[in-house]
C-alpha cells in the first residue's frame, strides 16, 4: 500500500465537477484509492463521487491518501498529478 | 453488467432538470428517464407516461421509481406500479440519490438498490456549517 498526503488548491475545492474527475481519474486504475481527512475522521472511496464530496474538502486543505493495488504505483501518480494540477482550474 | 432502470416522477419540471442536473455531473446516464407531470394533467395520462417511461429504461433486472414527495400524486400514480423484484418506488427524491442510482458499479437486487438509494438520500442531507466550521459542529 501506498500512503501520502494531497493538497486541495483550486479555489472551489472538491465540488461538484472536480470531484467527478477524481473518480473518473481512480477508476481508470484497479488498485482501490482511499481518501481520507484526518481532522474530522471521514474516509472517501475516491471512485464514488458521493463519498468524496462527503471529504467537503475546501481550499487549502490536506488528505491523506491511500491507494492499494497491482497498480498502486501509477495511481497514486496520477490521482497526485491531478490534486496538484487543481483538476485543471488553476 | 445487469443494469437497474430508473424513472424520476415529480410535479412540473423538476424530474427533468434533476436528471439533467445529474448528467452534468457524472455524464450521460441512458438507463434513468424523467417523467415531468403538470398541475392540471389527467391522472390516466400521467400513467401512461410512466408506464412508457418504465418500459423505455427497463433491462430485465427492474425500475426504481424516484418520486418528488410521498403523499403527492406524481408518487401515489407511481405506486400503482408497485411490484416484487420489477418496480419499486422511494420518495423524496435530490440529487445523491439520482447520482447513486446512476453510478451502478455491482450488481445487486432491486430491493437492495431501493434500500442503499433511500439510505443514500437521508444520509446526503447535512447543515452545511456543522461540517463547514469545526468550531460550531457537534459531530
Amino acid at each position: 500500500m501506498i500512503k501520502g498526503q494531497v493538497k486541495v488548491v483550486n479555489r472551489l475545492g472538491l465540488h461538484a465537477r472536480a470531484a467527478a474527475l477524481v473518480v473518473k481519474r481512480a477508476a481508470d486504475f484497479e488498485s482501490s484509492v482511499m481518501l481520507i481527512r484526518e481532522d474530522k475522521s471521514v474516509y472517501a472511496d475516491a471512485k464514488s463521487i458521493l463519498s468524496v464530496l462527503s471529504l467537503a474538502a475546501s481550499n487549502g486543505l490536506e488528505l491523506a491518501i491511500e491507494v492499494e493495488g497491482p497498480d498502486e504505483e501509477s495511481a497514486f501518480a496520477a490521482m497526485s498529478k491531478l490534486f496538484e494540477e487543481g483538476f485543471g482550474e488553476l | 453488467m445487469k443494469t437497474i432502470g430508473g424513472v424520476v416522477v415529480s410535479h412540473g419540471q423538476f424530474a427533468n432538470e434533476l436528471v439533467s442536473a445529474a448528467e452534468q455531473v457524472v455524464g450521460e446516464i441512458p438507463h434513468v428517464a424523467a417523467v415531468s407531470i403538470g398541475w392540471h394533467d389527467n391522472v390516466d395520462v400521467a400513467k401512461g407516461e410512466i408506464e412508457r417511461a418504465i418500459k423505455s429504461v427497463s433491462s430485465g433486472n427492474g425500475v426504481l421509481l424516484l418520486t418528488d414527495m410521498f403523499g403527492g400524486t406524481p408518487t401515489n400514480i407511481s405506486a400503482m406500479f408497485i411490484k416484487e423484484n420489477e418496480v419499486e418506488v422511494v420518495t423524496g427524491v435530490n440529487l445523491p440519490m439520482v447520482i447513486k442510482l446512476a453510478s451502478q458499479n455491482k450488481e445487486m437486487s432491486l430491493l437492495e438498490m431501493a434500500e442503499l438509494v433511500e439510505r443514500q438520500g437521508k444520509e446526503s442531507i447535512y447543515k452545511a456549517a456543522d461540517l463547514l466550521d469545526p468550531h460550531k459542529s457537534k459531530a
